[in-house]
């Protein structure tokens, strides 16, 4: 590498591959775990300042380090334009605190939606402005079509096809769709050298 | 409604009328066989619907050699699970507590989201959603509430003492609280002659007590059968019929003269049929309708359209459990009552024919992945569309044409870029045949430039970067490198080609690793409809392209193939091929 400094592109590519827009609003970044290779782009907001306030008992027993990951985003992730991730938050032992935000590999959030599951597994694609409402947990190989609302508390198995408000199982993935879920591909066609994607 | 242009479907061949009649019949007229080789696939057909896939959606059966879609293939359920705690059912729990979750997952009556069990008194207790309050007194009464349109079960006047067993305590409940019996209550509270009298003296509406649905139906079977067990209301023939059911011939003859219309009656059965008596008394089960509707119109007038159940709502409901009468039930959603969790299946898929199995889940609720899947992705090769625009001679495969979803300009000549990518590991030549004019009223002319080409093998990635990098290696066979030598030769060719940038008929456009593009021309056609002809129908300016495939390919011989010799590798490869519609949807055309 020359020592000459890079121009300045649209986006910051850590070490591990991760594509961050310089126009994306993350809030308490030491909260936010990014597994690798994860794109987030322009306007996206991450509020890794609502961190847990209240530690489970077995941990503050313990003496353990406290963990204060509020988010946590696993590798392949794509964030589309203006998606929000937060962490959900609800009454526990007579207060307030937030719960962290935990999502897989491989999974695709689209434009202007707003996660606040508890759990996302892997390979799971949010369309667009889609609403995934407080401690849902969605499994693996999920699908959440375009404008859907997820209720809070909400359970999506895996294999799942949901949309509508609120959100009720319309299909099953087929056998032969799993591979749609991969974002490798999409991974390389953003940043600051974008590749083609593959025809 | 507009469906994501472009697209493939391609069509499962169980649904094809020249297999299904006469499967592999070798000496078949020669009359009907070149009608067959003509006839062409119409994806307007009504047929078409049925069997038309997404090249994600099929099977591939290895034994077979064919392609099995949804409809084709044979289910067999492997798992029951409840989609909301994931807790696997097992089917001898099935039989006995039926297809729902017995646990404590309810969805909302009235907007099918997920409830919550919450506490009634203190607003929603923090308590009681922590994982670890053991500790932590608990406050009942309970209640299930929905967190997305904020219906209760107090609505409907349902209370827990628990917050666990959610499924045992609704089972006793009636809407409003009362309590449902169970059978065995029931039962003790039929021979207890004390409680029924009490029952009836103590019934404030008078002459009638009020039997709710099961006991109702208790109290009628046991009163039908006692007339027909009795030998005093009914002679031999009905006896028979309530103990031994039809083994006597009394009882044969009178069900034969119930078939052939009295001609076989005698007077005796006459005489008998009238012997039974229908139930005059609650205790045999009558129950008085109630015709009185005036509270149903009051509540109607009140609340009005919005405060009656829909079709659907109605449909989930559990039957029969939330009031104490036939009459008049399930008409407001203010009586409707959770719904519990629809269990869920994890299924595997068999081949119709040859009964192998080629889909096989995980039977583990939590795993995804799957012991065999064989999917028809891994076998055909997929076709991609994408259009292309040759605006002065540029021929840079974008543009202003190139905008998804846009309309198709009639009459005037539109290119198409089809990319076919080859997912087995062998050199496949594929051939394609495409009617010259679509079908249906409106027939836009195709033409496909190359409908020969052959796709080299799906190499491995890492094969393939080794290669290039040393040279050649020497890993691969004298087959392998012969190959290769012929695939840079193509590409060469092929790049010429794009210099050029022409279309040119038989001449592949593109080709890579193991994909290969080629242009189909369009002239969509004119929708302007004639007079005296019906107007446009639906869907009929969406612009469909039906093409047949063909694949050849030589592939190793399996062991199970009549007159194989396993031991000589390099003579037991044989031609393989696969023949297949598809429907390559263009888009909709401009309607002028």
């Amino acid at each position: 590498m020359s020592s000459r400094r890079p121009p300045r592109g649209e986006y910051i590519e850590t070490d591990t591959g991760n594509k961050v827009a310089r126009k994306a609003t993350l809030v308490g970044t030491q909260n936010i775990m990014l597994g690798g290779k994860t794109v987030i782009q322009p306007e996206v907001m991450i509020r890794g300042d609502l961190i847990r306030t209240i530690q489970a008992s077995s941990q503050s027993a313990s003496g353990a380090a406290p963990n204060s990951t509020a988010v946590s985003i696993g590798r392949y992730c794509f964030l589309s334009r203006g998606c929000c991730l937060r962490p959900p938050g609800r009454l526990y032992k007579g207060a307030f605190t937030y719960m962290p935000l935990r999502i897989g590999d491989h999974v695709f959030v689209g434009a202007g939606s707003v996660v606040q599951a508890a759990t996302v597994g892997s390979h799971v694609h949010i369309g667009a402005k889609v609403a995934v409402g407080e401690f849902a947990i969605i499994k693996d190989y999920v699908r959440i079509l375009d404008g859907t609302v997820v209720p809070p508390n909400m359970v999506i198995p895996s294999f799942s096809i949901v949309a509508g408000q609120p959100a009720r199982l319309i299909g099953e993935v087929p056998e032969g769709g799993h591979e749609a879920f991969e974002l490798r591909d999409i991974y390389k066609t953003v940043g600051n050298n974008p590749q083609p994607a593959p025809s | 409604m507009a469906a994501p242009t472009p697209y493939t479907y391609i069509q499962c061949p169980c649904s094809d009328v020249s297999t299904l009649s006469h499967p592999s019949d070798p000496n078949s007229p020669t009359g009907t066989e070149a009608d067959e080789d003509d006839r062409t696939f119409d994806p307007r057909a009504p047929r078409s619907n049925y069997s038309l896939y997404p090249l994600e959606y099929l099977l591939y059966c290895e034994d077979c050699h064919q392609i099995r879609c949804p409809r084709c293939v044979a289910e067999e359920i492997v798992t029951y699970y409840c989609p909301n705690c994931l807790f696997e059912v097992p089917s001898s729990n099935l039989k006995s507590e039926g297809n729902r979750c017995t646990r404590s997952c309810f969805q909302c009556p009235v907007c099918i989201g997920p409830l919550a069990v919450t506490s009634v008194e203190t607003k929603p207790d923090p308590r009681l959603l922590a994982p670890d309050n053991i500790a932590a007194p608990h406050s009942g009464p309970y209640a299930l509430t929905c967190s997305y349109c904020h219906w209760s079960s107090t609505e409907v006047g349902i209370q827990f003492e628990k917050p666990n067993s959610i499924h045992a305590q609704l089972a006793k409940l009636r809407n409003g609280g009362t309590t449902r019996l169970t059978a065995k209550e029931r039962k003790e509270r039929r021979r207890d002659p004390a409680h029924r009298s009490a029952t009836t003296e103590g019934e404030e509406s008078g002459e009638q007590e009020d039997l709710d649905l099961e006991t109702q139906f208790a109290n009628l079977k046991a009163f039908y059968q006692n007339q027909l067990a009795d030998p005093n209301s009914a002679d031999s023939g009905l006896a028979a019929l309530g103990d031994l059911g039809f083994s006597s011939p009394t009882s044969l003859s009178r069900i034969m003269s119930i078939y052939t219309g009295g001609s076989l009656q005698d007077k005796k059965a006459k005489s008998r049929v009238g012997a039974m008596r229908e139930a005059l008394e609650p205790d045999e089960g009558l129950q008085v309708a109630n015709l009185d509707e005036s509270a149903a119109i009051e509540q109607l007038q009140s609340e009005g359209h919005d405060g009656t159940a829909c079709t659907a709502q109605r449909v989930d409901q559990p039957p029969h459990l939330g009031e104490e009468h036939l009459h008049g039930r399930g008409r407001f959603t203010s009586e409707l009552r959770p719904i519990p969790y629809l269990l869920r299946t994890k299924r595997s898929k068999r081949c119709p024919i040859c009964r192998h199995i080629i889909s096989k889940p995980e039977a583990k609720v939590q795993t995804t992945r799957f012991r065999i899947r064989l999917v028809a992705g891994s076998y055909i090769p997929s076709i991609a569309i994408r259009p292309l625009s040759l605006s002065n001679g540029g021929g840079s495969a974008s543009g202003a044409a190139a905008v998804p979803g846009a309309l198709l300009d009639p009459l005037r000549p539109t290119h198409y870029l089809l990319t076919f990518k080859n997912p087995i590991f062998e050199t496949i030549k594929v051939t394609l045949g495409a009617p010259s004019k679509t079908p249906g009223r409106f027939a836009s002319k195709v033409t496909v430039l190359c409908p020969d080409f052959e796709i080299d093998a799906n190499t491995d990635v890492w094969d393939e970067a080794l290669k290039e990098g040393g040279g050649g290696g020497g890993g691969g066979g004298e087959r392998d490198r012969e190959r290769e030598r012929r695939r840079r030769k193509r590409e060469e060719g092929s790049q010429s080609n794009n210099n050029h940038n022409q279309l040119e008929v038989g001449k592949i456009w593109e080709r890579g690793r193991n994909w290969v593009s080629i242009v189909v021309e369009v002239v969509p056609a004119s929708l302007r409809v004639e007079a005296g002809d019906g107007p446009l129908r639906e869907d009929e300016d969406v612009l469909e392209i039906p093409m047949f495939v063909r694949v050849e390919w030589e592939g190793e011989a399996g062991g199970d193939e009549v007159g194989s010799v396993p031991t000589r590798d390099r003579d037991t490869r044989e031609k393989r091929e696969l023949a297949y519609w598809c429907v390559l949807g263009l888009g909709r055309i401009r309607q002028s």
